[in-house]
């Protein structure tokens, strides 16, 4: 950490992880939540200091909301804090919406909008964005494409014309592809080495089955090898649109002059295409699924529990993360408590909600040695079968309460995270003002909410389950768990691996 | 939110220089407030209201650097058993600053270990009152020992056993380094991991957590008049201990290179190559960070350009120059691609460092490398948290937490023939070890 190598996880993150190594953190957090919640049983430490007069709740600043003819909806704040200009484009269509053969091909478009435009070659885009000291790049979500980027604010036409230039104008072509096509195979091969990175991709192709959800959005060797230009710049005509796209616009200019970039940049951009359709509902898993991933080699087991979860529309979205926080949020959780805490099993424990357009996963997960894989599994799931059946204390629920509402402004310290909270409120149809009342809604759930939602989403007898180790040495621990189905880290999530469709 | 901004006319002038390239030409500074307690504690203050959030990092002189043979790992072992808290809050830590509001984690590098709250400005007396409770008497029993152990042990098989590229690194500066205590990793090794005692976490403690041996940043919703009189008021009765011994680091002279080969469980091969380099504060050290981001930082960077795409034998290369207060390692990192071997990376490698080290950087390259750097450190204040963890460190390896404020100007003094000079004087043959880590299952 020390130095200024801090942001090493932000490019190709699996080739520069080794830039981090030097962080040793304390344990993997959720960062959630604040202010002391009703009861408790903090109190009565002696000695410690009476809380001090609670400040002011957070506010947004004053937002601007242009619709342009082309059914764009620009969104512009001004922010004199730093010279910094940030922006975040959002479009419907992300790797959800890959067709079935081209698995990866919305990673790859969004990863060649930098490789060659109209007026540019990738080396020209490359040098004049780091001339810049600027940051320019494109990503696939599962329901969303984007394109971001951040720029010196002395640097705003430049940066806007670049920005502009890869959205609308790129051109795709043949020998960029191929290079990209093999850095993601190469990728996929390396994440191969992190059974974490397998658990998660395993975990997602397990429980969804053949649904989109369920697919790696870096594609599969074999998918990636069948990407061609045309499936690219097909994927790009139907996604890559102003109409109900979002762009937002954060910076130390005033509204008019970001408007006014903006609008220069993006009011000529005039492709059509119909909204992407809706996906079908993910179906819950019934029953108790086993997989075993085998790492032949690995000295950890690596462990995810869940079943399918809430969409980000769903009006339970505030207190199931209240419930999660509570159950796997912090080092006050009971998985924490239980598998760390209590029994030194694990360095990291956790819980959360994955959520989308249509409804995610719920999913816990955790490591632990080789050795005590099956007390591992054993202690998760009676945390999660006591959470289920019985729900929380009144100071749990103080706790995850605090927690929330406590870290909240720090979700939108900077432009960029304030950018792409507003970006995502658009694109899921949520109004703005759910960021000023969060505090509040967090504040109103109950007891009897999380009851509901652990009953509901927290699995116990129907659970998908994924473990990623030896499996030799694991699976005699797992015999009183049920049946298990093996499968291998380059089979799951193919078209030949195990499906969890019914 | 109060930035002091200076908007400089050398920039303006340097944009004329470069015939048309644009120079970043803010310098910027954030206001703070130092002060030194009675018994030796550092305290800084950042006041910004934009957030009604106070961030606090409290910052020990005390890595892995301070370590002997024996009980590597001890730094960070006690980080974790930190947070067992102290003798009116034992197993109450989290709990109460999650309870509050706040989130609370800490790390520990080579050089120091640092403790991190961020929470709503209403908590700020019971997080001081919390951080002054374990620094006056944590609460080290057996138990908690035994608990930290298993979970660190745990950490270990995670980010180093399980892990390539973990592992390189460990292999990396266990063969660079022959004599400085920067040689084995943070977190420790195994066998010293099982055998530290208590005797040794209380010795440890005695040691180390001293307040003279620390130093307090709080940032965010509070007056500098508030935080030196908070900071009074639950630290100021910790009494001072005899400083820690300091550490000599005399690393011998290395006469030529070395080369590793390690196998392990691994998809791809991976190379890791390092030279000899500076501390933080060496004069030479930002036209190293300068010549670091011509090789590596970015697409259109030397490496990236030569590597990735031009003989595409990885995805990725990477360059890195730890700031450290001894002598660190700057080293290139890269994973092959399936295919490739990791000599031709080796050789490729090699003649990109003599090109640079016979032209130098143009201009142009020159002038980007700069505009990253300054851009970058921008970027670095968008946090309050971020901010109080620039201020420790600064106050903590530079012994002046205004060396931060200087960066930028440093670096803008940075000349072609600095780069060429820095890159001729380290980037040799003498002083460079390789490490190759080889596969023992074949890449498909």
């Amino acid at each position: 950490m020390s130095g200024r190598r801090w942001a090493c996880g932000v490019v190709l993150a699996l080739v520069l992880t080794l830039g981090c190594q030097p962080v040793i953190l304390h344990a993997p957090r959720d960062g959630a939540g604040a202010v002391e919640g009703p009861g408790g049983a903090l109190g009565d430490l002696v000695g410690m200091p009476p809380l001090g007069a609670t400040a002011a709740s957070f506010t947004l600043p004053p937002i601007v909301e242009r619709r342009l003819d082309n059914g764009l909806t620009l969104l512009i704040v001004e922010d004199h804090t730093l010279p910094l200009v940030v922006f975040s484009l959002l479009m419907p269509g992300g790797s959800a919406f890959d067709p079935p053969e081209q698995g990866g091909v919305a990673t790859i478009t969004a990863s060649l909008l930098r490789k060659g435009t109209r007026s540019r070659s990738a080396e020209e885009l490359a040098r004049e964005i780091e001339f810049l000291g600027g940051v320019l790049g494109a990503g696939a979500g599962a329901d969303f494409s984007n394109v971001s980027g951040e720029f010196l604010s002395k640097d705003l036409s430049r940066g806007f014309e670049l920005f502009a230039d890869i959205a609308l104008h790129p051109t795709f072509p043949e020998d960029e592809l191929r290079r990209a096509r093999e850095l993601m195979l190469a990728a996929i091969i390396a994440s191969r080495e992190d059974s974490s990175a397998i658990a998660s991709r395993c975990f997602g192709a397990f429980l969804f089955g053949d649904h989109p959800y369920g697919r790696p959005s870096s594609g599969t060797e074999a998918s990636l090898a069948a990407l061609d230009r045309s499936a690219v710049q097909s994927f790009y005509q139907r996604h890559y649109v102003p109409d109900g796209a979002v762009l937002v616009v954060i910076g130390d200019a005033t509204v008019d002059q970001l408007a006014s970039a903006a609008e220069g940049a993006f009011g000529g951009w005039n492709s059509r295409a119909g909204s992407p359709p809706l996906l079908p509902l993910p179906v819950r898993v019934s029953g108790r699924r086993l997989l075993v991933v085998d790492k032949p080699d690995a000295n950890q087991a690596h462990i995810r529990i869940g079943n399918v979860g809430i969409s980000r529309t769903d009006p339970d979205y505030v207190p199931a993360g209240v419930t999660t926080t509570i159950l796997g949020g912090g080092f006050g959780s009971r998985l924490v408590d239980e598998l760390r805490i209590k029994r030194s099993l694990t360095y990291g424990a956790w819980s959360g909600f994955n959520v989308h357009r249509m409804p995610g996963d719920f999913r816990a997960g955790t490591f632990t040695k080789v050795e005590t894989t099956g007390e591992a599994l054993q202690v998760a799931l009676d945390v999660l079968t006591g959470f289920a059946n019985e729900g929380a204390t009144a100071a749990e629920l103080a706790r995850a309460q605090s927690l929330r509402t406590g870290q909240h402004p720090r979700k939108l310290e900077t432009p960029g995270a304030l950018a792409a909270s507003l970006a995502s409120l658009f694109a899921y149809g949520l109004p703005r003002s759910d960021i000023e009342a969060y505090p509040g809604r967090v504040m109103d759930v109950t007891l009897e909410d999380v009851r509901r939602i652990a009953a509901t989403y927290v699995p116990t007898e129907d659970a998908a389950i994924v473990i990623v180790g030896p499996a030799d040495t694991i699976a005699p621990q797992l015999a009183e768990f049920g049946p298990i189905e093996r499968t291998t880290p380059e089979q799951c999530g193919t078209s030949g691996g195990p499906s969890a469709v019914r | 939110m109060r930035f002091w901004r200076r908007w400089s006319v050398a920039g303006v002038l340097a944009l004329a220089v470069a015939g048309g390239a644009v120079s970043v030409d803010a310098a910027l500074e954030i206001p703070v407030e130092r002060s030194e307690l009675g018994n030796g504690l550092t305290v800084l203050v950042h006041e910004d209201h934009a957030l009604p959030l106070v961030s606090l990092y409290l910052f020990f002189r005390a890595g892995s650097r301070n370590e002997r043979p024996g009980i590597t790992g001890i730094s960070h072992l006690f980080e974790h058993m930190m947070f067992n808290g102290g003798a009116h809050s034992a197993g109450k830590f989290d709990d109460v600053i999650e309870g509050n509001g706040g989130s609370t984690n800490g790390y520990t590098t080579r050089d120091f270990t640092v403790y991190l709250e961020s929470f709503p400005v209403a908590a700020l007396e019971r997080v001081l009152w919390l951080e002054a409770d374990r620094m006056r008497a944590l609460a080290i029993t057996p138990e908690n020992l035994e608990q930290e152990r298993g979970i660190v042990k745990e950490e270990r098989r995670l980010r180093l056993d399980d892990s390539p590229n973990g592992k390189l690194y460990e292999e990396l500066y266990l063969a660079a380094f022959a004599a400085s205590t920067y040689r084995w990793p943070v977190i420790g090794f195994m066998a010293d991991i099982n055998r530290i005692s208590l005797a040794d976490a209380q010795s440890y403690f005695r040691t180390y957590y001293a307040p003279n041996n620390a130093t307090l940043v709080l940032a965010g919703a509070i007056d500098p008049a508030q935080g030196f009189a908070l900071a009074e008021r639950y630290f100021g009765d910790i009494p001072a201990q005899t400083p820690p011994l300091p550490v000599i680091n005399t690393e011998p002279r290395q006469r030529g290179p070395k080369h590793i080969r390690y196998a392990m469980p691994a998809e791809l091969p991976a190379l890791a190559m390092a030279f000899h380099a500076v501390p933080a504060t060496h004069p030479d050290r930002p036209a190293l960070d300068v010549l670091q981001t011509v090789l590596g930082d970015g697409e259109s960077s030397r490496l990236h350009r030569s590597v990735v795409r031009e003989h595409e034998l990885a995805a990725g290369v990477s360059v890195s120059y730890q700031w450290g207060m001894d002598s660190e390692l700057f080293w290139i990192y890269s994973k092959l691609r399936p295919g490739r071997s990791a000599p031709a990376l080796e050789s490729l490698l090699l003649s990109e460092l003599a090109r640079l080290s016979e032209t130098g950087p143009d201009e142009h390259e020159l002038r980007k490398a700069k505009n990253i750097l300054q851009a970058d450190y921008i970027r670095s204040l968008k946090r309050v948290s971020g901010r109080a963890n620039r201020l420790g460190f600064y106050e903590t390896v530079h012994g002046d937490y205004s060396a931060m404020f200087r960066e930028v100007d440093l670096w803008e003094a940075v000349t072609a023939a600095d780069v060429t000079r820095v890159a001729r004087t380290y980037l040799v043959d003498d002083t460079r070890t390789t490490v190759e880590l080889v596969p023992t299952r074949s890449a498909r």
